[in-house]
Formats: C-alpha cells, structure tokens, sequence
C-alpha cells in the first residue's frame, strides 16, 4: 500500500471560535501505480486531505502512512525531507514562479537533494522533452501559455521521481493544444 | 588603552557575540518552559521554528568568537608597539593579570560554543528531538561564559597602560642563557621531541583503532589523549619547532608564527592543531548521548566522521609544525 | 558529505539567480555598504600608512636625545654637556645637532631645518639612501643643502638651482641644492632642509660651542632606559627623550585618534545596521509566495537560512572588496582627499604628503570587524523570520 489513512480527523482552529471541522474520521487506501481522483463541493476538504497526504499539514489526529513513513508528530524538518524524495505538487493555480525561467523552475525540487549539476540538467532535458516544452526551456514562466504552464507544473511534480503525485487540476486532460 | 581600532574590534566582537548569544539564550529559556514535542498547538510550531534561530545564532555566534579570537591575538600584538618592553604579542598579553586568563577564556568559547553545534547537528538527525532540552541547558550554561569573556577583555586593555614594563617572549620563553626567568624550561630538546611525535604516533594509533572497532572506553581515552596532546603540542611548537621557523636559536614564541614574516604560517598550524583537538574531544562529548533513545546510529555516524577528520588535522598539524625543523636536520642551516 | 557539498553548490547557484533577480534591491543595500566599508578603510589605510612612515623613520634616529630647557622651554646645549655624557660608561657616540624652524615669509610655509655633523654622525652614510636624487656631499663641506620635495619645487618655480634663507639679522645666505629625499618619507621630509652644521649655526646665529640638542648612540640597546636615567641625573636641567618613548607617544597619539575617528565611523555603522535590518526584514508577498513554494518543494528552513547566509556573504564580499578597493584608491593615488579637512592636526603640517597604505592581512580584518560581522549579525534575525515562513499559506491555492 502507497497511502494509508486511518481514522484521519483534521480540526482547524480548535478549541477557538472559528474552529473548522475540515475532515472527520477519513480511511483511505491507495496501491502503487494507480491513478485515483478526489472529487467534491467546494470547500468539503479536499485540499486539506491532499495536503495531509502530501506532509504538508499534519493530522489532528489519525494514523498516517505515506511510502513508508508514519509522519505523525514529527518536526518539518523530516517531513520536508520525505516530502521531497516522494512527492510531487501540482496546483490549481500552478505555483510556478513567474520570474524564473521554465528550466529553472522545473530543478527546483532538485537543488537541495544534492545532485550534481549534469544529474540535475539531464534530467530536466528528458522531462522537457517528454512535455515538448523543451523550446521553451529558457523562457520565463511568466510569458508562456497556459497549456505550457500546466506541462510545466506536470514536469516539475514529476522531476524527483515521486512515487505518489497527488494531482490536483481541473478535471480536464492535460492539454496537447499549445 | 580603549580608543584604538583594534580594542574597538575586540569589543565590537564581544559585544556581537554577547548579543547573538543573549537571543539564542532567550529562545532557549521559552523552549525549555514550553517544548511539548506531542502537541501540535501554534506554541510549539513556533517553538521547532526557534530551534533554527537558536542555531543559526549560535552558528554565528561561533563563527564571531573565531574571528574575536584572532583579532585579540593580533591586538596583543598591535599593542606591543606602545607598551616597554613588549617585542609581541608575549609581552602585552603579560602586561597585566588579566590577558593569559582573556585568551584562555577565548579559546574556551570557541570549543564550548563548537560543543552546541555539536549537540545541535546530532539532535535534528534523529525525529524525536531527543536533546532539545539538554542542549537548551547547555546553552544557557554557556552565558556565564560569554559575559566572563567579554569582562575579562574589557579589564584587559582598561589595564593596558603605555607605562607598564613587562617581559617580552625572548626572556619568557627562552632558554636559561640570559638568566631569565624560564616558563617552560626542565625538559631537554630531545626529550620533548620524542614526547611529541611519540604522543602523536599514540593518538593516531588509538585513532585508527578507534575506527575499527568502537568502544565507549576508546573514545574517552581518544578524547583526552587529544586534550592531552593540545597541551603538549602547544608547549613543543613554543620550546622547539618556533625557533626553526624563525631560524633563530633563541627566538622561542608562540605567536610571532603569527606574523606576516612567517608567511602566517601560524595561523595554518593553529588552525590544524585547534581543529583535530576540537573534533577529537567531541567525540568524548557524543559518546554519552549513544544510550539515548534513537541515538545509536546517529553517534556512530558522528563519531567516525569525527575521528577521521582529527586524525587529518594531525597529520596536518604534524606535517605544518615540524616541516621547518625536518628542513633545518637536511638541508641545514642557510637552506 | 559529498552531497553535501555539492548541495551548497546548487544553494549559491541558486542565490547567485535569485540575487540578479532583485537586483535593484540588492544593488542599494551593495553601494551603500560599499561606502561604509569606504570610509572605514580609508581612515584604517591613511592611519597605517602615517603610523608606519613616522615609526620607520625613527628607525634611524639616535637612541637617546639631549635638550636643555630654562624656564621651561627649550634652550642651546653647551657642548660640554657632550663631554660629560660622553664619559658615561655604555655611550658610544655623542653627536651635536641643530634642530630648528625657519618661517618662510614668501610662502608661509614652516620649514624644519636639521644641521649634521656628517663626520661624526653614525649611520650619516645611511642619509644617501633616503635621497631620491643627487648626493650626499662629502664630510667637512659647507654652502650644501638636501631639501624635500615641496621645498624642491618652491626654488624650481623661481628659477635658480640655490635655495636663500635669511639670517636674523636679515642678511641672505644661499645654498647649493645637492639632493632631494625620496617621496616615500614625505611624510617627515616633505619640508625639512639638511644642512652642515656649521652653515646651520651660521643661520640661526648659534653660538659654535652650542647646539639645539645632543644625539647620544648607545652600544648595547638594553641599556637605553640605563644610560638615559644617569644622564638625567647628570644633568639636571636637561630634558633626555629615549627613541622608544617618542615613537610611543606617536603610537598612542595616532593610535588615539584613530580610535576617535572609529567612534565617529561606529555611528555612520550603526546607521547602515539599521538599514540593513530594515531591508531584510522587509518581506514582499512575492517572497513570501516563492519561499513556500520552496518549501513545499522540498526546501528545508535550514536550505532558506542558508540562501540567506549566501545572499549575505555575497553582497557583503562584494561591498568589501569594492570599498577596500576604492579606500585604496583614494588613500594611495587621491591623497585622502575626502579626509583632508577631518584630519586637521595632518594636512596643515603636510601638505602634500604622498600616503603608502601598505596591504596588511590584519588591516582587512579590522575593516571587517566593523563592518562585514555588524553587518551578518543585524541580518539573522530578518533571515528567521523569513526562513520560517509556513508552508500551508500556498495551500490557499489548491
Ligand atoms: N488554514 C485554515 N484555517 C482554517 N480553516 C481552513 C484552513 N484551510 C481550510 N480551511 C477550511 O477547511 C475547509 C476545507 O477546506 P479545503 O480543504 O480547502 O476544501 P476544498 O479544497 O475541498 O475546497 C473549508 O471550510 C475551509 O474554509
Ligand atoms: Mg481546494
């Protein structure tokens, strides 16, 4: 099992007035290599099961197993680390940083797990290629298409080699339409 | 002696480190009052937060302390010129009562500011933060010793006066020819000399020993040999290794090295020398934290690292301080 | 451990990026850091290089001196003082000299004139050395002088190769110019006028069994406070200098001032401090987006703390180099210009002194001590703040 969640309850705020009940009593099971897709009303708790998922937030209370780690109640620190060896992010909005270039964007997952400068640009090369975005590899993500920007946060997602991706987009194919 | 540049730095230095410290001491005592590693309330987020502000602080800290330490050594130096007697750092640092204690106060801050970030490294490799509050109290030990540095200097040079005679390291250190008082004399050349590379052949020994095959009772003799060696170390470079670099006889000091003359090869060999002994006694301070939960793999890890590295700062140091005298025995003395 | 490395690597790659982004930013934060460490360095390299010409040209002067004083102010000596000096057991030479001043009307210029005995004056051979053309005439001639360079220049633009001075008496003396010190001692030599001795009681209309002051050389150094502590019991009514209390007291006198002016500098410091704690801490909404975004990615607090180290250490570098570089400049080839009105007690005696700011390793260090540390220290705290920045902020956007 790649993702398992028991009895996940997240509780913003609590104990305050503006305590939120965002998810209650969540179980969840997810296989490797599968794709699976959440669906649901604005504002049900979508994001907030992703992000759990994703180490981001953690639970109030719940057992968690993400590729292998039970994160619960440990310091950013290990989450980050663990985060960035199996995770990959796409938002709704993309989060790409528009003043970077496409390239550039793309390695930022990679700079802080060490790898060397080759290791880093092969990799990118192949993933641009893949998205045949690769001419526009030295473009500032601000001045592309939103189709490229998309294959652009696809690309970052995927560049550490994430086993789990948790994919948020519209539910709509990734666009092969430039 | 205050309104100078170099009494400026120092106590800019101090006042630095004074500073980044009293902040690092001030997030210390929150953490210790409320760390709580099972609540995920806002208090405690801000708490882990702070963990990265205490080190970062004390990273610097350290970092500030090192230069504060050369910088006083160079002063002492600097003020040789205007005290009677003083030919270099030797003499002005015995003007008053207060300069030995200053360095050695100094030095002391620099290894027990290391120890911290020590402890920190090893702390955040393991989930559970199992030494925040050790190292928190640690921390806050460590203030007595910040304030002390910064007032033993602040006497230091207000008792720095132009009209103080005092002794300049020719007639401190050096042999019983003028009659002098002799700080170091009872052991003859020889002697000290197989005393040292005996003692560095030991260490290197147990060192390699170490590495094959732990022990906690290796590391405890590993570190104290070091502590051992520090002393004895600075004690040959003084009597014997010093006048070859100077290729002079009788010149016997440990800090003209210092000097632009001497290419600063000093700072090369105290560096070597400081570091091996500072990685060599950390091992003894990581050895005990080994039993706690968690701990295991992380002080191993550490301690082979750690030894690897004292035992190149050795040969480092070793191959620097006697590269002089090993020239003098081939190629003699006009080489 | 390589990874490590390798990690730091990208880290500054990335700083290096993220720098030339906000470059407009970056770039203020840079001059004005700049100019701070400019000011700093000049003050370090003029003081330096006045403290280190004045000490080396003690270096050759007598290691006890002689004055007589009446009433409290400085008189002729009587030879004969010589002779009972002389006798001391230790001294090896006592050398008459004339040491006065000569206002010169035309220019207004106070000049410093030495009388020699060049005979009886050891290291007088060394006096060629300092002379930048021309020589030293041999011993028992009189009519020569060996001048500075301003001095050099005055007579140049009259027109003749003799230098006049008038008596008391108002008569006119003329003398051959023989030699010209070397600008690297401008700093003592600029306005001083060497002479004979004898040409020199001849122009102050001293009598030739006195002297402004005795020079006495000692053999065995060790012995100077010795030697100079009989000669003032010797003579009571002589004043006795040894050389290592004038280069003290020049030693603390610059030392002093330096000081003083480090003060003033400090404030200059703290202003720059300040705006540099303002500057880091002021967080726009883009980095605040883009730092969450690193950290979702992947990027730790402490890889933030460390692009924010690097961001520091790279623009303090080069606010360093570029400062010391331009102090260098100003002090070596624009004579300090800036400070010219600062450092009264200096440019009123010498007026265009040719400053060497020698490189020293432990000169840089002092500059960075006032700067560069101030500097790293007032940034931790803002690099906190902004390192620690929480990852669910971005999540608004999922
Ligand atoms: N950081 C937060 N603090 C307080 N309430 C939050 C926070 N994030 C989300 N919520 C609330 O939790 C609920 C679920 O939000 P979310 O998971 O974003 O829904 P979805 O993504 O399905 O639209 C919403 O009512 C939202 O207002
Ligand atoms: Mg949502």
């Amino acid at each position: 099992m790649l993702i398992e969640l028991e009895g996940v309850t997240k509780i913003y705020n609590q104990g305050q007035i503006n305590e939120v009940v965002a998810l209650r009593d969540i179980d969840l099971r997810i296989k490797e290599h599968t794709l699976n897709c959440l669906r649901g009303a604005s504002g049900c708790g979508k994001s907030t099961l992703l992000s759990i998922i994703g180490c981001v937030i953690q639970p109030t209370s719940g057992r968690t197993a993400i590729a292998g780690l039970q994160p619960a109640r440990m310091p950013d620190r290990f989450l980050t680390v663990h985060r960035r060896r199996c995770i990959g992010f796409i938002f709704q909005n993309y989060n790409i940083l528009p003043a970077l270039t496409v390239r550039e964007n793309i390695t930022l997952p990679l700079v802080p797990l060490g790898l060397s400068r080759r290791a880093m640009a092969e990799r990118v090369e192949r993933l641009l290629q893949q998205f045949s975005i690769g001419h526009r590899g030295n473009f500032p993500a601000g001045r592309i298409s939103g189709g490229e920007l998309q294959r652009v946060a696809i690309a970052r997602a995927l560049v550490n080699d994430p086993p789990p991706s948790s994919w948020q987009t519209n539910p709509r194919p990734i666009s092969t339409a430039v | 002696m205050f309104l100078n540049s170099w009494s400026i730095a120092l106590l800019i230095c101090g006042v630095l480190v004074l500073f980044l410290l009293g902040l690092a001491a001030r997030s210390a005592v929150r953490v210790l009052l409320f760390w709580d590693p099972d609540s995920d309330s806002n208090r405690q987020i801000r708490l882990e937060n702070e963990i990265w502000l205490t080190s970062t602080l004390v990273e610097c800290g350290l970092g500030v302390q090192i230069v504060s330490l050369v910088v006083f050594v160079l002063a002492a130096d600097y003020f040789s010129q205007s005290i009677v007697g003083a030919m270099c750092a030797t003499g002005s640092l015995l003007a008053n009562d207060f300069g030995i204690p200053a360095l050695i106060v100094k030095i002391g801050g620099v290894f027990f500011y290391g120890f911290w970030i020590v402890l920190h490294q090893l702390d955040i490799r393991s989930p559970k933060y199992p030494l925040v509050r050790l190292k928190y109290v640690y921390l806050l030990l460590l203030m007595p010793l910040v304030v002390l540095d910064l007032a033993l200097e602040i006497v230091y040079i207000a008792g720095l006066t132009p009209e103080i005679i005092t002794s300049c390291c020719a007639v401190v250190f050096g042999d019983a020819v003028g009659g002098g008082t002799n700080l170091l004399s009872g052991l003859t050349h020889g002697m000290s000399l197989l005393l040292f590379y005996g003692s560095a052949l030991l260490l290197l020994a147990v060192g390699v020993v170490l590495l094959k095959t732990p022990r906690p009772w290796l590391s405890l003799v590993f570190g104290c040999l070091w502590l051992g060696f520090f002393i004895l170390a600075l004690m040959t470079v003084t009597t014997v290794f010093s006048s070859y670099i100077y290729a002079m006889p009788y010149h016997k000091c440990p800090f003209c090295l210092l000097k632009p003359e001497y290419q600063y090869i000093g700072f090369a060999i105290y560096a070597a020398l400081f570091g091996g002994t500072f990685m060599g006694t950390s091992v003894v301070v990581a050895e005990p934290l080994r039993s706690m939960e968690g701990m295991g793999d992380v002080v191993s890890g550490y301690r082979k690292k750690a030894v690897g590295v004292a035992l190149l700062f050795l040969i480092l140091f070793s191959v620097l301080s006697s590269y002089h005298y090993v020239r003098y025995l081939i190629v003699g003395g006009e080489g | 451990m390589n990874g490590g490395l390798t990690k730091h690597l990208n880290i500054i790659d990335y700083t290096l990026s993220s720098l030339w982004r906000r470059r407009a930013r970056n770039a203020s934060v840079l001059i004005v850091f700049a100019g701070v460490i400019f000011l700093v360095a000049s003050f370090q390299f003029v003081t330096e290089a006045l403290t280190e010409t004045a000490l080396d040209s003690l270096r050759t002067a007598p290691e006890i001196t002689i004055q007589r004083l009446s009433a409290g102010r400085q008189t002729e000596v009587p030879l004969d003082y010589g002779e009972q000096v002389a006798s001391i057991h230790g001294v090896r030479e006592v050398v008459p000299r004339i040491w006065g001043y000569y206002f010169d009307e035309v220019t207004g210029a106070n000049l410093t004139v030495i009388g020699v005995d060049l005979e009886r004056m050891p290291l007088g051979e060394k006096l060629n050395l300092t002379l930048a053309e021309g020589e030293v005439p041999e011993p028992g001639a009189s009519g020569w002088v060996l001048v500075g360079r301003s001095i050099k220049r005055i007579v140049e633009s009259k027109g003749t190769a003799y230098l006049s001075l008038f008596r008391p008496d108002l008569s006119q003396a003329s003398y051959a110019i023989t030699g010209v010190f070397d600008a690297v001692t401008d700093v003592l030599t600029n306005d001083l006028i060497v002479m004979d001795i004898g040409d020199a009681r001849d122009l102050f209309h001293i009598s030739p069994a006195a002297a402004t002051d005795l020079c006495v050389y000692v053999a065995n150094l060790e012995e100077v406070p010795n030697i100079a502590r009989k000669i003032a019991a010797a003579l009571p009514d002589a004043r006795v200098l040894t050389r290592s209390q004038i280069s003290q007291t020049y030693q603390v006198v610059f030392g002093w001032r330096s000081g003083f002016a480090s003060v003033c500098l400090l404030t200059a410091l703290a202003a720059f401090v300040i705006f540099a704690w303002d500057k880091a801490s002021g967080l726009s909404p883009e980095e605040r987006r883009e730092i969450t975004i690193l950290k979702i990615l992947g990027w730790e607090t402490s890889d933030i703390l460390a692009v924010r180290f690097w961001e520091g250490a790279l623009v303090a570098g080069g606010a360093f180099i570029a400062g010391c570089t331009g102090a260098y400049i100003h002090v070596a080839y624009f004579d300090a210009s800036l400070f010219r009105s600062v450092m009264v007690g200096w440019s009123v005696i010498h007026p265009s002194l040719r400053l060497v700011p020698s490189l020293q390793v432990s000169t840089l260090l002092l500059i960075f001590c006032f700067t560069v540390l101030p500097y790293m220290a007032a940034t931790v705290i803002p690099a906190w703040r902004s390192a620690i920045v929480p990852t669910d902020s971005a999540l608004s956007g999922m």
